[in-house]
C-alpha cells in the first residue's frame, strides 16, 4: 500500500519488498560508517574544550568537588594522562570514550556514565512526546491551511504559527503553569510524578502523562510552528506537480487527491526538517527540564554546569550527539520509506 | 535587481513593513535608553511587586526589589539587540567564510568543509553553547562567539550554493581568463552577488541569537554585569505565584522582537524571490 501511492513503479510487488530491505540495510552500513568520523569530530571539539579551559582542568575539577587527597589527585593526574604530549592525552581519551568510560562524577559519587544513563529515559520521554505533538499539530494545521489558501483560516494558522515560532520556550513554559497549575490548578507545577504517589501500573503511567503535558507543550509547539510553515508551503507546491493535476483528471475527488497523493509526498520536506532539527529538540528540552523540574539529561546538565562538574557536561555533549546522529539515522529510514526512488547519500 | 523595485516589493509585505517599524521602535529604545531612564536601571526606586498601572511612575510595575520595570526592559533592548547582532556577526563571518571556501574550491576542500558544518548540526546546540560558555567563563564575548560558533552552518551551505551556481558563469570565467586571483575573484566578483539571500539569512540568525541568548541567561548563565531580558525572566521565575507579570513582561519584550525580525526576514525573501511569493 506505501510504495504505490508515493511513485508509479513498475517493479512487481514481490521484489520489491526485498530489494528495499537490502537497500535499507545498505543506507544503515553507509550511514554507520559516516558516523565514525562524525563522533571523532565530537571527541576532538570536546578536547579542545578541555584543553582551552582556564588554568588546570584537574585543578578546577578537584577544587570544586573537595578532592584533597594527595593519592586521588596523582591517580586523577595518571587518568587523564596530565604529563603525556596533547597527541597521546587525545589518543588515550578517544580509548577511553570508545570503552564508554567517561569519567567519574564525584559530585554523584558514580561513574560519568551512570549518571547520564540514569537521566536519559526522561528526556528520550520528552523528545519523543513533543515531537509526536509538533508532527501531529505542524502537519494538520499546515494541511488545513493548505486547503484553504488565502481564507481567514489559513491567515490564523499563519499568524498563531508566527507566534509560536518567536515565543521563547523557557518562557512559554512559565506562562503555560501560571495559566494551567497556578490559577487553574489543572495540571502539575512540575516534576515527573506524585510524590507518594502510585510507583507502578495505569495510575502511574497516567501521573506521568499528566506531569508530561506542560513541558511536551512548552517544548512542541515550536516546532509544530515550523512543521506547519514548511508543511503549508510543501502541500502548495506538491498540489501543482502533474501527477496530481493526472489524479484529478482520473476523476478522483480533490480531498481523496489531497489526502492520498499530496500529502504522501508533502510530507518529505517535513521529515527532513526533522532530522536536521534533532539537536535542537535535544538541547531545547535542557531549558524545559529545567523550568518544569524534570528529571532528564537538561536537569542533570543544569546541575553539572552550576557546579562545574566537566566530565559530565563534557560527556552530556557526546552521548547527546550520539542520540542526535542515531535519531538522524532513523530518520533516513522514514524518508526512504515514504519515497523508495531516493537514494539517500 | 533595482533598488526602488525591491523597496517597493518589500513594502507591500505588510507583515514585514510592521516587522520593520516595530524594530526601528526598539532599536531607538536601545539607543536612547539612557536619554529617558539616566538612573541606573537596576538601582532600587520604589516599593515591591508593584502590578503594572498600580503605581503611574512605574506604567510596568517594579520587580521583587523594586527596580522599576520600564526602565529594565528598555536597557534590557540594549543587551539583547546587541548580542544579537554580534552573535550573528560571527556566525555570518564563519559562515560565508567556510561556505566560499568549499563552493569556490569544491574537491576535498568542500568535502571536509561540509562534513565539518554537519558535525557543528550534531552536537546539539544549547549544550554546546552552554559547555563553553561554563568551560570558558560567563563572559560576554564568550557568550556572543559561542552562539555563533553553533549559527554558522546554515549560512555556510546557503553561501556555497550560490557560489557553486556562481563560479562557472562567464564573468568569473573571464576575471579567471585576465589572471585575477582566486582571492580577489572570491571577494570581489562573487562574494557581492551571493550575498543578498545570505544577508536574509543572517536577520534570522538574529533572531536565533537572541533565543539563544535569552535561554542562556534565563539559565543564570549570562554575564553578570548585563540585565538581558532572559535574565529578567529568569529572576522573576520564584514569583509566578504572587507576581506573574516580572516574568511575562521580559518575555513578551522577546516574543515581539523575534518575532518582528522573522517577519523582516520573510519580507526580505519574497522581496528577492517574488516568484514564491504565493507558497
Amino acid at each position: 500500500m506505501a510504495g504505490e501511492l508515493a511513485s508509479p513503479t513498475a517493479s512487481p510487488r514481490i521484489t520489491r519488498g526485498s530489494s528495499r530491505r537490502v537497500a535499507a540495510f545498505r543506507l544503515l552500513r553507509r550511514r554507520l560508517i559516516q558516523a565514525v568520523p562524525l563522533m571523532l569530530g565530537v571527541v576532538v571539539i570536546n578536547f579542545v574544550l578541555i584543553q582551552l579551559a582556564p588554568g588546570s582542568f584537574l585543578e578546577l575539577m578537584t577544587a570544586e568537588n573537595q578532592v584533597s587527597d594527595p593519592a586521588t589527585i596523582a591517580l586523577l593526574r595518571k587518568t587523564y594522562g596530565l604529563d603525556d604530549p596533547v597527541w597521546l592525552q587525545l589518543l588515550k581519551y578517544i580509548w577511553a570514550l570508545m570503552r564508554f568510560d567517561f569519567g567519574f562524577s564525584y559530585r554523584q559519587n558514580i561513574p560519568v556514565i551512570d549518571a547520564i544513563s540514569v537521566h536519559l529515559p526522561a528526556t528520550l520521554l520528552l523528545m519523543i512526546s513533543s515531537i509526536t505533538l509538533a508532527l501531529a499539530v505542524g502537519i494538520a494545521a499546515g494541511v488545513v491551511a493548505s486547503m484553504k489558501v488565502r481564507t481567514f483560516w489559513d491567515t490564523l494558522v499563519s499568524v498563531v504559527a508566527m507566534f509560536f515560532f518567536a515565543a521563547p520556550g523557557f518562557w512559554l513554559g512559565i506562562m503555560l503553569i501560571v495559566l494551567f497549575s497556578v490559577k487553574l490548578g489543572w495540571l502539575p507545577v512540575g516534576g515527573m510524578a506524585t510524590i507518594g504517589g502510585a510507583s507502578s501500573g495505569f495510575t502511574a503511567v497516567l501521573d506521568i502523562l499528566h506531569h508530561l503535558l506542560l513541558p511536551t507543550l512548552a517544548l512542541g509547539l515550536f516546532y509544530a510552528a515550523i512543521y506547519t510553515r514548511v508543511m503549508r508551503s510543501s502541500m502548495l507546491e506538491v498540489a501543482q506537480l502533474d501527477f496530481v493535476r493526472t489524479a484529478r483528471a482520473k476523476g478522483l475527488s480533490r480531498n481523496r487527491v489531497t489526502i492520498s497523493h499530496v500529502l504522501r509526498n508533502a510530507l518529505l520536506p517535513v521529515v527532513t526538517i526533522l532530522g536536521v532539527q534533532m539537536g535542537t529538540v535535544l538541547a531545547g528540552s535542557v531549558v524545559i527540564e529545567s523550568v518544569f523540574s524534570w528529571p532528564g539529561v537538561g536537569s542533570l546538565l543544569f546541575d553539572s554546569v552550576s557546579s562545574r562538574n566537566y566530565p559530565v557536561v563534557l560527556g552530556i555533549m557526546v552521548l547527546g550527539s550520539l542520540v542526535v546522529i542515531a535519531a538522524n539515522i532513523a530518520v533516513d529510514l522514514v524518508y526512504m520509506w515514504l519515497d523508495p526512488r531516493i537514494e539517500i547519500r | 535587481m533595482h533598488r526602488l523595485e525591491f523597496i517597493g516589493r518589500f513594502a507591500r509585505n505588510r507583515g514585514a513593513l510592521i516587522g520593520a517599524v516595530l524594530i526601528l521602535v526598539v532599536a531607538l529604545m536601545a539607543l536612547l535608553a539612557p536619554l529617558f531612564f539616566p538612573v541606573d536601571p537596576l538601582r532600587i526606586v520604589g516599593q515591591p511587586e508593584l502590578w503594572p498601572g498600580e503605581d503611574p511612575d512605574f506604567p510596568l510595575g517594579t520587580d521583587s526589589l523594586g527596580r522599576d520595570m520600564l526602565s529594565m526592559i528598555v536597557h534590557g533592548a540594549r543587551a539583547t539587540l546587541l548580542i544579537g547582532l554580534f552573535a550573528s556577526a560571527v556566525a555570518t563571518l564563519i559562515g560565508v567564510g567556510v561556505g566560499a571556501t568549499a563552493g569556490y574550491f569544491g574537491g576535498w576542500i568542500d568535502e571536509i568543509a561540509m562534513r565539518a558544518a554537519e558535525l557543528f548540526q550534531t552536537i546539539p546546540n544549547l549544550i554546546f553553547v552552554l559547555t563553553i560558555v561554563v568551560i570558558l567563563g560567563s563572559t560576554l564575548t564568550n557568550i556572543v562567539i559561542a552562539i555563533g560558533i553553533v549559527s554558522w552552518t546554515p549560512i555556510a551551505r546557503m553561501t556555497r550554493a550560490e557560489f557553486l551556481s556562481l563560479r562557472d558563469r562567464e564573468f568569473v570565467q573571464a576575471c579567471r581568463a585576465m589572471g585575477m586571483g582566486d582571492l580577489k575573484i572570491i571577494v570581489a566578483e562573487i562574494l557581492p552577488n551571493a550575498l543578498p539571500p545570505v544577508i536574509v539569512l543572517s536577520s534570522l540568525v538574529v533572531a536565533g541569537a537572541i533565543l539563544f541568548e535569552s535561554a542562556v541567561s534565563f539559565l543564570g548563565l549570562g554575564d553578570p554585569n548585563v540585565a538581558s531580558w532572559g535574565r529578567l525572566v529568569g529572576d522573576g521565575r520564584l514569583l509566578i505565584r504572587s507576581s506573574w507579570y516580572i516574568c511575562a513582561i521580559p518575555g513578551v519584550a522577546i516574543m515581539i522582537t523575534v518575532l518582528c525580525l522573522n517577519l523582516i526576514g520573510d519580507g526580505l525573501n519574497d522581496a528577492l524571490n517574488p516568484k514564491l511569493r504565493d507558497r
